[in-house]
């Protein structure tokens, strides 16, 4: 059964023309095009345009994925009726939700290659299997790390229209305070002040450092773990209490 | 025996107390037409019913389960041997007639020939396009075929001949007869059909102010004088 599901929710999800645009060509298509404007720069560790963006391109593709083809579709399945329905038949819940899950990892890890191809052909980024195991292991945590936030905060939406408006905004709010655009550091000071509270900033650090084998235990990375730590804890909590109250 | 035993079922949204106090039975194999005006808690009734929608008092036993502290998996079992239409109904939109069957089937892990339900259901036609696309009164017809895709032993469908042409509409009650005749399935139904309810109902129950006003045979409703059930529903329902 959860192979004949997953296989419609990603028959599905290639039907959806906005996701598959928005989601897996144009982060990449950006990957390309600023690599063609900063590409000769040197960034924070001494890091080439590719050793530094490609992490973040492809966890901004799977921010992409885990928001709009997982969050916010569970809204528009809980808003149309669609859920209702759904689970009016024997399915077990845990067959759906795993089913979501493992078709989010399958077109993040898409996303994660093909990026990461680019990478090597364009922008000439060298291939370390030992890196690429650990930088994907991470990326799975990173994965798992999103879905439950986006499954929490998007327990609190009943409405579908409002959940869309919210999550434009969070793409973009996320675009730019997460050091996908040019580097946060070189922004107005209350760009960087939202940084700190986006989880995804954090993130992005952290996968940069394990992309590069500069992972180190200092303060910095100290107060990333802690503040992604904490949200999880406080996004556990919430998913608890909603599903306690919807039942 | 008695599929579904409801005692003093009471419901409120908010402030708003729809059912007050209802009681019905159905016992294996009958067909129960469930009437009352716009508003009158039907839907509410059938998807507490469902055992998708919570209550607030009452009883409610479902295939010999007191659904109100049923625990998850034998709620599972439990929705396995229920077939239903919702008002409206919805199903994921991006997916063919054809691919929502064949999803459906393998939920209900049933044997039932997808085939056999396509030429049923005169949906060769429409096999091909997205249930998106449809119009509504063959979505609500795909709604009734992936209904009939296993075989149930309870069936309730919430209007479910509404928006149906005449033909699509006797096309689904030789259905409904045919299934309960060969199974011995039972069937509860809202409409606001009247003619539908005396042609092929057991029993009627009236929903008027949050209780079952009148649950009767239609064989006696119409035996104490009244001409149909229409002229039945006109006099005891004031508008
Ligand atoms: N989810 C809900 N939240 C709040 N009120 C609701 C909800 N669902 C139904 N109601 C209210 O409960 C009452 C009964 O609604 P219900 O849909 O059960 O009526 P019905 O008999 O099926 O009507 P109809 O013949 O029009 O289908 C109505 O006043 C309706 O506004
Ligand atoms: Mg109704």
């Amino acid at each position: 059964m959860l192979t004949t599901q997953l296989k419609y929710d990603l028959l599905m999800f290639s039907r959806e023309l906005f996701y598959l645009i928005f989601i897996l060509v144009v982060p990449p298509a950006t990957y390309i095009f600023m690599g063609q404007l900063y590409g000769d720069f040197t960034y924070a560790g001494n890091l080439t345009y590719a050793q530094t963006y490609t992490p973040s391109f492809i966890l901004l593709i799977t921010f992409g994925v885990v928001f709009f083809s997982f969050g916010f579709e569970q809204v528009m399945h809980r808003t149309t009726g669609v859920e209702k329905r759904i689970s009016l038949s024997p399915v077990p819940k845990k067959v759906l939700l795993l089913s979501s899950i493992l078709k989010s990892i399958i077109l993040t890890s898409f996303g994660f290659f093909i990026v990461y191809l680019i990478g090597i052909i364009v922008y000439n980024l060298s291939f370390n299997l030992l890196s690429l195991i650990s930088s994907y292991g991470f990326f799975i945590l990173l994965n798992a790390l999103l879905l439950t936030i986006s499954s929490a905060i998007y327990s609190f939406f009943s409405n579908m229209n409002s959940a869309l408006v919210f999550s434009i905004i969070i793409f973009q709010v996320v675009m730019i305070t997460g050091g996908f655009a040019i580097p946060v550091e070189m922004m107005p000071k209350f760009v960087t002040v939202i940084a700190e509270v986006n989880p995804i900033y954090h993130m992005n650090k952290l996968f940069i450092a394990i992309w590069n084998e500069q992972f180190q235990l200092d303060k910095s990375t100290f107060i990333s773990i802690g503040y992604i730590v904490a949200l999880i804890i406080i996004a556990l909590v919430i998913i608890r209490f909603s599903t306690k109250r919807r039942n | 025996m008695a599929i579904i035993d409801v005692r003093n079922l009471q419901k409120s949204y908010g402030n708003n107390q729809v059912l007050k106090g209802v009681n019905f039975q159905a016992q294996e194999g009958e067909v129960i037409g469930v009437i009352g005006k716009n508003g009158a808690g039907k839907s509410t009734f059938l998807e507490i019913l469902m055992t998708i929608k919570s209550y607030d008092i009452g009883t409610v036993i479902v295939f010999d389960e007191d659904i109100k502290s049923i625990p998850t998996n034998r709620l599972e079992q439990l929705r396995q041997n229920i077939s239903v239409v919702l008002q409206p109904t919805q199903f994921y939109k991006t997916l063919k007639v054809g691919e929502l069957l064949k999803l459906f089937k393998a939920y209900y892990q049933s044997p039932v020939d997808i085939e056999k339900i396509i030429a049923d259901f005169k949906l060769e036609a429409h096999r091909k396009k997205y249930f998106d696309k449809l119009s509504g009164g063959w979505k609500q017809i795909v709604s009734l075929a992936i209904a009939f895709l296993s075989e149930p032993k309870l069936l309730i469908l919430d209007e479910p001949t509404t928006g149906l042409d005449p033909h699509m509409r006797n096309l689904l009650w030789s259905y409904i007869k045919n299934y309960n005749d060969k199974t011995g399935g039972t069937v509860i139904l809202t409409t606001h059909n009247m003619d539908e309810i005396e042609l092929y109902c057991d029993k009627v129950m009236l929903i008027n102010n949050g209780v079952n006003e009148v649950f009767e045979t239609t064989e006696n409703i119409l035996a104490s004088g009244y001409k149909s059930i229409n002229a039945f529903y006109l006099q005891s329902v004031s508008i």
